[in-house]
């Protein structure tokens, strides 16, 4: 061997020396037993300071003291056992304001940190007391008046009670910083910051137009948006955005949860709330973990990283099956996956073209295509609310579908355009996946269907100016009532989904709005029957699916409950791990 | 040199505004609402209005752009659309995350594209030459995801022998800020355990980020030195009777770098757009998730800031690579 070769074999080795170094201590350092140690000795200052800020009664070092079996200490220690890792996709969230947080992330955060005077509980559609421990509605001439009298125990974060005052100043910052849920507030409610007003610090009096129906705005109370902050500690902080941005990253809320850190596109924490008025949660610490990828998801709980894992896709779910520290749960979401017909665009200003497309898809292969990520469903109103029916009377008929045709007068050929977003639609499959099944069930008919995919944005906006053809898009639904499907389906002047479709009907937005305003849930229930079953031939849509996500949860946890209706959708303080 | 550096720091304002033009304009163009883009679908007219107002959206393009130079002067890169924080708290965020995997990915690609390059060189056509090409063939081919997704799958979901995607495990908490370089600042606070725990999340990331550029300078290695072997001084250096290690070291390898330097250079620009698949697949929060994510909410002032400082790493990444010449090689003047 000449010289060049022996220094050429010393080189390799080294480098080989150090691929293998880096492989052989890696075991050592397993997430499980790194955490124990680390988690022994890194106290976080940051985290410390900021919570202490969000609960002054509670230093990291003094949760022993102060609250005794039940304290978690925010911000300092939590056992790896005490701790639930949730990791689901939470790209969307941009805010932790109640007042302002309208995304599925967001919503999921603050219903873990902050409550609503009212609440629905998992699987039952009636309003429970939360904040407010009883109300009372009188009917006037001018509409409602709700009463609540508030939980003399409910105490805030900081130790301090609720009273009327914080919830009107709650109410009240929906109204000035008027961001995206403030409609719940304005346009659904018709409130104006004169509707509600503190009596004495226990009574807090709600005064509702007669558009509004107080049984529907009581669910839109139940929401996050309507959540209660403490006044004196947003108010301490307030800014120029009534503390908005100051509660990204921290909290003032009366939840069994307080936010111990939000750090942007990564996870966020929550601590147990050391002086929470109900029961003390058995996870001292939630860390929702931001994992996009669906591949990692399924590893993040398959190796036990995650507790609990949200939205696998369908290979992630097959490939956990059978897995024994796994279980899967799927769950019904209250979203739909529909096609809008512009009822002033021909040839779908003809009744019977719009029902020839309903007659055209083919629900039992969109069914097989869906494998389990939907269930199929063809009226407004999603399963999982009131109202719903159940019914579809929709199957694949081609015949009938060209004889609709031929009675419209729609020539054979005729070309329409079918405007679907970039990415995925609800439930995970790609929107252009699902388009082509609908293009190739339709071309069946006789008509050509040219798809164009748009930017979702982009799609919205043309949308909202009316000019789409047909569409194919989802819709989810603001509060958990059926009204918040019925209005914007139905109401053309509510300029929301029946307006974007050129379709007015103002028998049927009467029938939905009686049915929002009837005071037993039987009655209303038989009302959107009616509705529905009119909007089924008469409307400009073919309403295609609800989504159903899975889930993936270690075996170990219980207590797991998902209810598409809550909020939040998961109660984290039910969980508890052995 | 220093007056090399201020031309170039001169060249690189030009630059800037040149870039800052062309974005600008290119938001004016397109023909969307990112107005009615953040709100969403419930959003009613007047709210749209209202934060159209608010993002100074209802003023004539130029007074836009006025408003906007006039800012960036006072280093307000503006507010994101969609985070609703300012643009430059989201960048000192995302961009360390950033900067540390890049720098990570580079020494992963030099110490194994100059390192597998010689012994390439050395034996050349021999079994190692023809894996280490082999190697480099691969790398130059293997999309991003593809690799990434193939390592998370062997090393973390399988083997279990390295954790998969974040910064750290998730029970973990984050270093005290100083840079923001998880793996630097848990040092700076002799926090050993983070350090390590962060350290191993960084290699595959780095890995696959760094697998394209090791594959690049491999190879530009290897031909320089395969040059370089058979060049008389290299003979005289071993009739002076030189040990091996000091004639490919200091006499070969020095010699052959400068082509193996613009490699560098080159490579470096492609390592922030690899990021941005990079970081999908290993949810790592940098800037190239960032930029993605507000592309597509259409957030223009976050796409700005992205692009502004994607316009200072190019220059500044070849006025370095330019001065790295001038140390290799004396004879090369800087001008």
């Amino acid at each position: 061997m000449s010289g060049p070769r022996s220094f050429a074999q010393k080189l390799l080795a080294l480098v080989l020396l150090a691929v293998l170094a880096g492989c052989g201590s890696a075991p050592a350092t397993n997430p499980a037993s790194n955490a124990n140690s680390t988690n022994a000795n890194s106290s976080n200052t940051n985290t410390a300071a900021e919570s202490a800020t969000a609960a002054p009664a509670e230093g990291s070092g003094g949760a022993a003291t102060a609250a005794p079996p039940s304290g978690g200490a925010a911000g300092g220690d939590v056992s790896p056992q005490e701790t639930l890792v949730f990791a689901a996709d939470l790209s969307d969230l941009i805010s932790l304001d109640p007042a302002v947080a309208y995304e599925f992330s967001g919503i999921e955060v603050v219903g873990n940190i902050y409550q609503p005077l009212v609440t629905l509980t998992p699987g039952d559609k009636t309003i429970k007391p939360l904040l407010a421990k009883s109300w009372d509605i009188k009917t006037t001439d001018n509409g409602s008046t709700i009463t609540f009298k508030l939980d003399e125990k409910a105490k805030f974060a900081s130790g301090a009670p609720v009273t009327a005052d914080d919830v009107v100043y709650s109410w009240g910052r929906i109204i000035d910083l008027n961001k995206s849920p403030a409609f719940l507030f304005t346009d659904v409610g018709g409130l104006t910051k004169d509707s509600f007003k503190a009596v004495d610090p226990q009574t807090v009096e709600l005064t509702l137009p007669k558009t509004a129906s107080p049984q529907v705005f009581l669910t839109v109370l139940s929401n996050s948006v309507a959540a209660i902050v403490e006044k004196k500690v947003v108010e301490a902080n307030a800014g120029s955005d009534f503390g908005s941005t100051w509660l990204n990253d921290h909290s003032a809320g009366s939840g069994p949860y307080v936010l111990s850190s939000w750090e942007r596109n990564t996870q966020n924490v929550l601590d147990a709330n050391p002086n929470y008025w109900g029961t003390a949660p058995a996870m001292k610490r939630v860390i929702m973990r931001n994992i996009t990828e669906q591949a990692n998801l399924q590893s993040a709980v398959e190796t036990g990283d995650a507790d609990i894992a949200q939205d696998l896709g369908r290979e992630q779910a097959q490939a956990l099956e059978g897995n024994p520290d796994v279980s899967l749960v799927q769950a019904n979401q209250t979203q739909l996956e529909y096609i809008g017909m512009n009822a002033k665009i021909a040839p779908f200003d003809k009744p019977e073209a719009r029902e020839a497309i309903r007659y055209a898809i083919n629900y039992d292969e969109l069914n097989t295509l869906l494998a389990g990520t939907g269930k199929i469903v063809q009226e407004i109103i999603p399963d999982g609310f009131l109202g719903y029916t159940g019914e579809t009377p929709f199957k694949q008929d081609i015949a009938k579908a060209k004889e609709l045709l031929a009675k419209a007068g729609v020539a054979d050929g005729t070309e329409i355009q079918l405007t679907i977003g970039a990415g995925i639609a609800t439930g995970g499959l790609e929107n252009a996946t699902l388009a082509a099944k609908l293009q190739s069930d339709i071309e069946k008919t006789g008509l050509k269907v040219n798809i164009q995919q748009i930017q979702a944005s982009e799609l919205l906006n043309q949308y909202r100016a009316q000019k789409l053809q047909m569409v194919m898009l989802s819709w989810g639904p603001d509060y958990p009532d059926p009204n918040t499907n019925a209005q914007p389906f139905t109401d053309y002047n509510a300029k929301s989904i029946a307006w974007r479709n050129n379709w007015q009907n103002d028998e049927i937005a009467k029938i939905a709005a009686d049915a929002a305003l009837a005071p037993t849930n039987d009655q209303r229930a038989a009302l959107y029957k009616q509705m529905t079953e009119r909007l089924f031939h008469e409307g400009p849509y073919a309403v295609l699916y609800q989504p159903v996500r899975t889930y993936g949860v270690r075996k170990n946890v219980s207590g797991f409950q998902y209810d598409p209706a809550t909020t939040p959708t998961i109660f984290f303080w039910t969980i508890s791990k052995s | 040199m220093t007056r090399f550096i201020i031309q170039r720091i001169i060249g690189l304002v030009f630059v800037m505004i040149g870039v800052s033009i062309i974005t600008f304009a290119l938001s004016q163009l397109v023909p969307v609402d990112p107005a009615a883009a953040a709100l969403g679908q419930n959003a009613r007219e007047d709210q749209i209005q209202a934060y159209r107002h608010e993002l100074g959206l209802d003023q004539p393009a130029l007074v836009q752009y006025a408003t906007y130079i006039n800012r960036l002067l006072h280093g307000d890169l503006g507010t994101s659309i969609r985070t609703r924080r300012p643009v430059r708290d989201d960048l000192r965020d995302f961009l360390p995350a950033t900067i540390e995997l890049s720098l990570a990915a580079m020494i992963v690609a030099l110490i194994f594209g100059i390192a597998l390059g010689i012994v390439a060189a050395i034996n050349r056509n021999g079994i190692l030459d023809a894996l280490a090409r082999g190697l480099a063939l691969v790398g130059g081919s293997l999309p991003i995801f593809f690799l990434g997704l193939l390592l998370l799958a062997i090393f973390y979901s399988r083997l279990r022998w390295l954790p998969g995607p974040g910064r750290l495990d998730a029970v973990m908490q984050p270093p005290a800020r100083v840079t923001g370089m998880y793996t630097i600042d848990s040092l700076l606070a002799g926090n050993w355990a983070t350090f390590k725990n962060s350290l191993w999340h960084l290699i595959l990331p780095a890995l696959t980020l760094g697998y394209y550029s090791t594959a690049m300078i491999l190879r530009m290695t290897r031909s320089s030195m395969l040059e370089v072997l058979h060049q008389d001084y290299m003979r005289t250096a071993r009739a002076k009777g030189l040990t091996e290690q000091v004639v490919i070291l200091r006499h070969g390898l020095r010699n052959a770098m400068t082509p193996v330097l613009t490699t560098v250079g080159i490579t470096f620009g492609s390592l922030l757009s690899g990021a941005v698949l990079t970081e999908t697949i290993f949810g790592w929060p940098g800037l190239g998730r960032y930029a993605t994510a507000s592309a597509v909410s259409l957030d223009f002032p976050a796409v700005m800031g992205v692009t502004l400082v994607a316009a200072i790493v190019y220059p500044v990444a070849n006025m370095l690579v330019d001065i790295g010449y001038h140390f290799l090689d004396p004879q090369v003047r800087l001008s």
